[in-house]
């Protein structure tokens, strides 16, 4: 029996001509915590957006609690959050802020002790906090108000868009606490995109990376990023550093005008010297950080040859066999038919 | 936080005080047009009190030029017209706008210029002094806005035999109410065509001694005779006849005459009272 | 050049003496001037906020055309009140000539697209942030619309104040459809352009004088209602 909170079906979204979401199938389970990683301008803000309900997409269907669903509905309202990158207030007290979602439900109960408990559990006082003024909060400050405003309404989605990207080291902690005791207290589903990677893999069930509007799961499968020199039609190549010096990645002829190379996780064989007589893909790939996968105790290293970056998954055993230790040197080879163009 | 609350109140309840005395009132008295120079001369502002004392009548004036008044008595905007212009007011009797016509009072227009007098039109007749102005191009300012004092003004150009200089360089339309000419023409150096009250308004206003003198004057034809026009009731017939009638009737009675002979502006009498 | 220091002699001897005509003219300008404000308001800024936030066919010739009218020349406006308002158009049965109720009917139209421009304007550049805010704390179409003008009030204020502005001075609509009566609808300004005509020029520079002292005050008490 599936719990799903999230169905998103054939998910397109396009700004004027340009498309920045492409999405089949996603599904996201109540109470689970999803990371969403991906560069900027992957199209991560307007698939959060979109979830949110604040966006509505060109095409596709957006399912919740397993009905479908558009924005401004009275079945999503205030069950689903997003807390944006930038700290934004109304401008009005900290107190008025955090107040304005339970008011406009005319949920006025108890308000003011809500209002302490919401401040407090974003490490602010109340009587030092709740009666400043909008402009009188520092970055950080503002964006645990900012959170502190949607924690109190309680919701079952809190959706995160890098939300401690831009403020300081003490609120950033916060607002990790935060996020977290939301879903032991209540049961939230979090989904958070972020360029902080340990914590994502810290805390999160499942890892997500967009790129260019797709979706591709972490571990699973690696992008071979552009550029791609495709000056030889039938053997394009990736050169990674100097172009027609040193390693390259040889790549299967492409079709289409546009798309990224990927090769999946289980065609890449790990070895620590390169072979003399093979047909394959070599490249050198050095690991440049490994991270304790929480569900699963694996250890998830990411290896870097130049600008391809791979973060593989490996169980206790393999790293021990493979003698695993940040700075080391490994070889990933891969057969260029492997590789498919998306 | 007090001191705001308290400023946006106070600034609550002056509108509110300013919106209490607002009516929409309809108007229950007699709506009058006449000229900005029968107005300016300050003789409606001590006459209509008694007026308005003596019927009960109460009566608004609004002062324009003479060709508006008469197109706001076309338009059936006013009830009544005070005017001096008895040509423009015969026509528009003829027309069927205009009922009556009750001649009340008169004073006489003027030709003044600089004390210097380039012209050399001191005691001169007028059309003597209009030929010379012409001969020597010096600067002649006129209303140029068809107005009672402007229609009399081309007529003197007609009676003098010249064709009117709409297009030279030294006569100047300048558009506007008659202390504005005047100023202007006090500004160039120049000569204009005046009623006397607005000279003598305009000499009290320079504290008495004024750079522009008396020039031309006596001439029959300079005669600016003011009468009450009310409006035909066939192409009026909201407007308040009856009323405009006791005006005019007023304007014509004894005690009325009196008062406009009366009347002193700078210790000068004004207007010469000769309602029939 | 000595009639602006007598000016402002004037000004305090016809404030001081409580001066009748200088007064009611004072009352006459105030009374049309909010009337005229209170209604641009109430219409503008509900029709600025729907072009400012709405995307609609038609949405940018009808901005033009509103800018343009920004332009209006205020003797312009007079003049097409007068032929509505007159005994001889659609609308004379009403004996709105020479009243205060027509001022204040000429200077609604002209504060109607002052009002309505600058809120659209402003509407249009309002945070996307602040809708993305809202929604996610729960606000519905109604909330987010009052909230979203609550948030742009101050830039909302400096569209009243501008418009008021316009209104104050005006001369050619008060001219044209008061008729300068005075007592009755004789205003600041049409009084200020009948002294200067007479060559009072004192007593003009005094009218304009206490006119901007008015404005003034308006100001400063609204400048209260501001944060800093």
């Amino acid at each position: 029996m599936t719990r799903a909170t999230y169905k998103l079906n054939q998910l397109q979204h396009y700004y004027a001509d340009k498309r920045v979401l492409d999405i089949d199938t996603l599904q996201i389970q109540k109470g689970s915590i999803t990371g969403l990683t991906g560069p900027n301008g992957s199209g991560k803000s307007t698939l959060l957006k979109i979830m949110a309900f604040a966006l509505k997409p060109t095409a596709g269907e957006v399912w919740f609690n397993g009905r479908r669903e558009v924005p401004l509905s009275p079945r999503v309202r205030s069950r689903v959050t997003l807390l944006t990158q930038k700290p934004y207030l109304l401008k009005r007290s900290v107190f008025d802020n955090i107040a304005y979602g339970l008011k406009i439900r005319r949920d006025r109960d108890n308000l003011e002790n809500r209002i302490k408990e919401a401040l407090e559990s974003v490490g602010l006082s109340y009587n030092g906090f709740a009666h400043r003024q909008w402009h009188e909060l520092s970055g950080g400050e503002a964006q645990r108000v900012a959170m502190a405003a949607r924690l109190i309404l309680k919701p079952e989605v809190l959706l995160l868009d890098e939300p401690v990207a831009s403020v300081d080291t003490k609120s950033a902690g916060q607002i990790r606490r935060a996020s977290l005791a939301a879903r032991k207290d209540w049961g939230c589903t979090l989904v958070i995109a972020s360029h902080d990677l340990p914590w994502l893999y810290e805390c999160s069930d499942t890892q997500i990376s967009i790129a260019n509007g797709r979706l591709f799961s972490t571990g699973k499968e690696h992008i071979i990023p552009p550029p791609y020199d495709l000056s030889q039609k039938k053997d394009p190549v990736k050169w990674l550093g100097t172009k027609g010096k040193g390693e390259y990645i040889l790549l299967p002829p492409r079709e289409k005008t546009d798309g990224f190379a990927v090769i999946q996780q289980e065609k890449i064989r790990i070895c620590r010297e390169k072979e003399k007589e093979t047909k394959d893909n070599q490249i050198t790939g050095e690991i440049t950080s490994m991270l304790m996968e929480k569900r699963t105790q694996h250890i998830m290293t990411t290896l870097q040859a130049k600008d391809f970056s791979l973060n593989i998954s490996f169980s206790p055993d393999q790293a021990a066999a493979l003698k695993l230790l940040p700075g080391k040197r490994l070889i990933l080879m891969f057969h260029s038919r492997d590789i498919e163009w998306r | 936080m007090h001191g705001k609350k308290l400023v946006s109140s106070l600034l609550a309840g002056v509108f509110l005080l300013v919106l209490a005395t607002y009516s929409l009132a309809g108007d229950k008295g007699l709506m009058m047009a006449t000229t900005t120079s029968t107005d300016n001369t300050g003789l409606l502002e001590y006459l209509i009190p008694h007026f308005e004392q003596e019927t009960g009548i109460a009566l608004k004036w609004t002062a324009t030029g003479t060709g508006k008044a008469l197109k706001l008595g076309q338009n059936c905007d006013v009830d009544v017209l005070l005017v001096h212009a008895p040509p423009a007011e015969k026509a528009y009797i003829e027309k069927g706008y205009g009922k009556d016509r009750q001649e009340v009072m008169y004073n006489d227009f003027v030709i003044i210029g600089p004390e210097s007098d380039p012209a050399g039109i001191k005691g001169k007749s007028i059309s003597d002094a209009l030929a010379a102005v012409k001969s020597k191009t010096a600067p002649f300012m006129s209303r140029g806005d068809d107005s009672g004092t402007n229609k009399k003004e081309k007529l003197l150009w007609k009676g003098a035999g010249i064709p009117l200089p709409d297009t030279e360089s030294w006569y100047v339309q300048t558009g506007q109410g008659m202390l504005a000419t005047i100023t202007i023409a006090q500004e160039k150096k120049g000569y204009t065509m005046t009623d006397r009250g607005t000279y003598i308004k305009y000499q009290d206003s320079q504290g008495g001694n004024a750079p522009l003198k008396v020039l031309v004057e006596g001439d029959k034809i300079l005669l600016n005779q003011y009468s009450v026009l009310t409006l035909d009731p066939a192409n009026c017939p909201k407007a308040k006849y009856d009323l405009a009638l006791k005006y005019s009737d007023w304007m014509a009675s004894a005690s009325a005459q009196k008062l406009i002979g009366d009347f002193r502006l700078l210790g000068q009498k004004l207007f010469i009272p000769n309602a029939k | 050049m000595d009639f602006i220091v007598a000016g402002f002699i004037r000004a305090i001897e016809l404030l001081i003496n409580f001066d009748h005509s200088t007064y009611t003219a004072v009352s006459a300008t105030l009374q049309a001037s909010t009337c005229s404000m209170l209604i641009s308001l109430g219409a503008g800024l509900p029709c600025g906020f729907l072009l400012g936030y709405f995307n609609f066919k038609g949405k940018r010739p009808l901005r033009t055309v509103l800018d343009t009218l920004l332009a209006l020349p205020t003797v312009s406006v007079g003049l097409l009140v007068y032929a509505f308002i007159s005994s001889q158009g659609p609308l004379g049965q009403f004996g709105l000539l020479f009243t205060l109720t027509g001022i204040a009917i000429g200077q609604t139209i002209l504060a109607f697209p002052i009002v309505t421009a600058i809120t659209a304007s402003i509407v249009e550049n309002i945070d996307p942030e602040l809708k993305l805010t809202l929604v996610s704390l729960g606000a519905g179409k109604k909330n987010i619309i009052m909230t979203c003008l609550w948030e742009v009030r101050y830039g909302l204020l400096a569209a009243a104040v501008t418009a008021y502005g316009r209104v104050l001075t005006e001369v050619g609509i008060s001219m044209m459809v008061g008729g300068n009566i005075k007592y009755h609808t004789r205003t600041i300004t049409t009084a200020i352009a009948l002294e200067t005509n007479k060559g009072m020029f004192a007593d003009g520079i005094a009218l304009g004088i206490v006119l901007i002292g008015i404005a003034f005050a308006v100001n400063i008490s609204l400048s209260f209602l501001r944060k800093q």
